[in-house]
């Protein structure tokens, strides 16, 4: 094939002088590869003059061995044989720029993650494919140029996405660290699933009540532009700048400032409430779980933030009486549109925490199918005082008071049968617990029964208010249920379950059941993360960048992760990761610029035809075909090129040079492979 | 009119031995809605799987490839009418086609009789056959009505080795299916939901054969459920709960003293009755409680 030529090279290098240093990692890699036959291995490599070997590379002295070779040994490039780069590459490249390289002039074997842990039980295997690694390793260094990061300028804002607990704490943070932050909620208040609650626990605080101040200091933020009803439409660009649409549902209502923009002095909505009284339609209220009414005009409950009225386009029969009813203010508008509002931003949060999992689906406990069987989103709203049924529990088949209450806990979660859910819910316990609690409290001579299979009470105060519960009176039973039968006449239930601490079945007919669903990640979330790139695990919660050391990032640079979108968190937790989210976002903010990889494709403008196919096939529109001395050719924005080489990989003419993954240095790793040291 | 569809009918036990009239109910009725039911010879024991599959896996699934290799010798689909024979010979079937090394296994038993299960075939129930709109669908059935079963309210028992295990059947749900209600109200009978509607009858997983009052404890529950629920007559798709419901009364007069004189039947049975069979084609004289009083009130 035709050689390529870096255009970035212009003088010959100089030959080649490169170290290898395998690492132990204690005995995570010399436990199952013989380090020794690597090194001697290593010593026979074409351009190979030093070769060391350290129990731990990362560790400091094991970078001075890095830093010391390269000045006095004259080094062109290093390897290093360890674990896989995703963790240490950016310690070794540190350790070769110290010892006086450019940092791109360090290339990793992973012997460790790709090798030693899966060969564990095949010494020879795994030393043989250890050498490999380090072959081929070598070849790439071999071809290795000096790279220079670029930086970009940082836009002085932020986005965050969800205005539930997490999302507000974040906004608040980035808000109050002086970052103009935009936040975005599709529903037309903010304060989302932890407004629904009745209390928290282990406190048995008032949900509302500690929520309520953080909506009001939202709403007042300065720094906050809140957008309810509001969706992302679509992203553009790269950390630093994000240029992002977000859809503004069209409302019906115009707040006082849109009003005013209209020329309407004085107008607007105040949440006086005069509209909906005079509304024909009646729809159930999604906030009270469908448990109470709300009018085609409505708001989900007294304290939303911001107080401005919502149209249901659904349902709203365009009658007017609305219009009507609300005067001078002229805060209804029915022929609103829908409107598309463009930001950009330096970087994002996405906060769109979760939806509880459709629990009939588990049949056997005839949740939709018997009246009393309920979930427990359901039961915060009616135990709750500013619930449907002003906080009094009664039962949906007849409004009694339920006097025996069983609990399913795990509902959907820990769920081998394919039906539910294999992962913890986390908070299920806990709300449970505080559930049983709830109703001994209010209904004198009540009795929860608990059936759980763990009580998971692992937070700070928690396992104390489990055995307060316990001697409150709770019933628990280990055991999972089995079957729930209605009785036809009375609607009681009879529950049916293994008591396994007893070794027997059971069976006890109880009023009321309550099911601790499962959560899973919204549907609006896995839409959300494919604009913004963002990866999801298996079981569709949102991938963080390192599930220990770096749980607020994601592998898009710029956009980071908090609450329970990325997994199931109890408010503490979601608390904790939005402040943990909204500092990590605020830091490219505040230096004001970032350094971006140098991974970026080039043209080499002499070959390139301008046939323009690579542009059509470019990701992320980072390339363009530009006018250049009387010829078409192709050009990068290299900060939107995130290096995939799918350009690279496509050209006809050989005309795109990809940096650090060069055709020469990728069939340099190919023939060290296929045709071993020989090359 | 589309030329009938073959089914090898795999007969089982309990319905010929016991039941003869719902063995004869099953061939002449789906006659009559395009199932042409052609016996399937030299088939052996299902075999029964709690008595078989308890102790010996291997042999269950050999005794059952081997009657399922009859079929696919005929280059017919197997169509039973009994839950513990679907539980086998479905199952079997299923776990085969799916499972390379077991079907290794049994093949090299089944060499030593020069055969070999190829999985070509599929397995139904006759229930199966007459819900599927593709098939029979409960359009056609209403439509074969001569005779509508008026004022009569049933309770239908699903049986559980139909549903069961639910990864291993398409059946739909297991906890409150309503597809055998919709046959049985095709025939012009109403149906009842009761409490604790997918209990099992008692007899199954060898319990009847192990401890005959905990088995009739079960049933005496179920037939309480359906009693006050208003039924006057129970519907099944497996000969072996026709038996325990049927029989099962006698004992439990005998041991509880309790009498319920409740009719039960197969779905073929019924199904026979609305199309105008009578009753002695039926053979429903050999039904452990008597039927008259039933048909009477709805012939």
């Amino acid at each position: 094939m035709a050689e390529a030529v870096s255009p970035t090279t212009s003088e010959k290098p100089k030959a080649p002088r490169i170290g290898v240093y395998v690492c132990h990692c204690g005995t995570n890699i010399a436990g199952s590869i013989d380090i020794n036959a690597v090194k001697e291995y290593a010593k026979t490599l074409p351009n190979v003059a030093v070769v060391d070997d350290y129990q731990y590379m990362c560790s400091t002295p094991g970078q001075g061995k890095i830093e010391t070779a390269i000045k006095e040994q004259g080094l062109t490039g290093i390897v290093v044989a360890a674990c896989s780069p995703r963790l240490h590459e950016p310690t070794f490249r540190t350790a070769t720029k110290e010892g006086g390289l450019n940092p791109f002039r360090f290339e990793m074997a992973n012997i460790r993650e790709q090798n030693s842990w899966v060969h564990m039980h095949d010494q020879a295997g795994a030393t043989e494919k250890a050498k490999d690694a380090v072959r081929i390793a070598v070849a790439k260094a071999t071809l290795l140029e000096d790279l220079y990061p670029k930086t970009v300028p940082v836009e002085h804002a932020a986005m965050v996405v969800g205005a539930g607990v997490a999302g507000m704490q974040a906004a608040l943070d980035l808000a109050n660290s002086g970052i103009k932050t935009y936040l975005i909620e599709k529903a037309p208040t903010i304060g989302g699933r932890m407004s629904q609650l009745d209390k928290t626990f282990p406190t048995l605080d008032c949900s509302q009540c500690i929520l309520t101040p953080k909506m009001v200091d939202v709403g007042r933020s300065e720094n906050i532009v809140l957008m309810v009803n509001a969706e992302v439409e679509e992203v553009q660009g790269y950390i630093g700048n994000f240029d992002v649409t977000i859809r503004r549902k069209a409302t019906g209502v115009l707040s006082p400032k849109e009003a005013e923009a209209r020329g309407i002095v004085g107008g607007g909505c105040t949440g006086c409430g005069d509209c909906a009284p005079v509304c024909p339609v009646t729809k159930p209220n999604i906030f009270e779980m469908g448990m109470a009414p709300r009018k085609a005009i409505y708001i989900y409950h007294p304290q939303v933030v911001p107080l401005l009225y919502t149209i249901d386009w659904d349902a709203c029969v365009k009658c007017g009486l609305c219009v009507e009813a609300c005067g001078t203010k002229q805060a209804i508008d029915l022929e609103m549109k829908d409107e598309l509002v463009q930001v950009k931003v330096g970087t994002v949060i996405l906060a769109t925490g979760y939806e509880v999992f459709p629990i009939e689906n588990k049949e056997e406990w005839g949740y939709k199918r018997y009246e009393n069987v309920i979930s427990s989103l359901e039961f915060e709203r009616l135990i709750c005082a500013s619930g449907p049924t002003g906080g009094h529990l009664v039962r949906p088949s007849d409004g009694a008071t339920p006097k025996r209450i069983a609990f399913v806990l795990c509902a959907g979660s820990r769920d081998s049968t394919g039906v539910g859910k294999a992962y913890c819910s986390r908070f299920c316990c806990m709300y449970s617990l505080k559930h049983a609690h709830q109703i001994m409290e209010k209904i004198p001579g009540a009795v929860p029964y608990i059936f759980y299979m763990d009580i998971r009470s692992f937070g700070k105060a928690y396992e104390e208010f489990y055995y307060r519960i316990q001697d409150e009176g709770a019933k628990f039973i280990r055991g999972r249920v089995s079957n729930i039968q209605e009785d036809p006449d009375t609607k009681n239930l009879r529950v049916y379950a293994e008591d396994t601490l007893l070794g027997r079945p059971m069976e006890i007919e109880v009023d009321m059941v309550v099911l601790a669903a499962a959560v899973q990640p919204t549907e609006l979330t896995n839409k959300t993360r494919k604009l913004f790139g963002v990866s999801c695990s298996q079981d569709g919660w949102l991938l963080e960048a390192h599930p220990k050391l770096n749980p607020c990032g994601t592998t898009t640079a710029g956009v980071f992760v908090a609450g329970a979108c990325q997994s199931p968190k109890d408010i503490p937790d979601s608390v904790a990761s939005a402040e943990g989210a909204a500092s990590a976002a605020s830091i490219p903010i505040h230096r004001g610029e970032v350094e971006l990889e140098p991974y970026y494709a080039m043209c080499v403008e002499d070959k390139c035809a301008g046939c323009g196919m690579c542009v059509n096939l470019c990701p992320y529109s980072a390339l363009a075909l530009v006018e250049k001395d009387g010829r078409t050719v192709m050009q990068v924005t290299e900060a939107k090129c995130k290096g995939c080489g799918t350009c690279g990989g496509f050209c006809p003419g050989g005309a795109i040079w990809m940096n650090h993954f060069a055709t020469p240095q990728i069939v340099a790793q190919i023939d060290a492979f296929l045709l071993g040291g020989e090359q | 009119m589309n030329a009938d569809r073959k089914y090898a009918f795999y007969l089982g036990c309990i319905a010929p031995n016991r039941y003869p009239g719902s063995e004869a109910a099953s061939i002449r009725t789906s006659k009559k809605l395009g199932i042409d039911l052609v016996p399937l010879e030299g088939a052996s024991c299902c075999p029964a799987p709690g008595a078989f599959g308890s102790i010996d896996l291997n042999v269950w699934y050999a005794m059952a490839a081997r009657n399922i290799v009859l079929a696919e010798q005929k280059g017919l689909d197997i169509a039973l009418v009994c839950n513990g024979c679907y539980k086998s010979i479905y199952e079997v079937n299923h776990k085969l086609k799916h499972d390379k090394a077991l079907r290794e296994g049994v093949n090299e038993v089944l060499k030593e009789i020069d055969m070999e299960f190829k999985g070509t075939i599929d397995v139904w129930h006759l229930g199966e056959l007459l819900y599927d709109p593709e098939i029979v669908g409960v359009e056609k059935i209403r439509e074969s009505v001569k005779v509508p079963l008026k004022g009569v309210k049933i309770a239908v028992h699903y049986g559980c080795h139909l549903l069961k295990p639910k990864k291993e059947r398409h059946l739909g749900s297991t906890e409150n299916p309503m597809w055998v209600e919709e046959l049985v109200e095709a025939l012009g009978a109403e149906t009842v939901q009761y409490r604790n509607k997918m209990q099992c009858c008692g007899a199954g997983g060898g319990v009847r054969g192990y401890d005959l009052a905990h088995a009739l404890d079960i049933t005496n529950e179920k037939l309480t459920n359906m009693v006050e629920a208003g039924a006057e007559a129970v519907v099944d798709l497996c000969p072996f709960c026709q038996l325990q419901f049927d029989r099962g009364q006698i004992e439990i007069e005998e041991k509880f003293g309790i009498k319920y004189d409740m009719p039960v039947f197969h779905y073929a049975e019924l199904l026979g009755l609305a199309q105008g069979m009578n009753p002695s084609e039926l053979a429903l004289d050999l039904h452990a409680i008597n039927t008259e009083p039933f048909l009477k009130k709805v012939l």
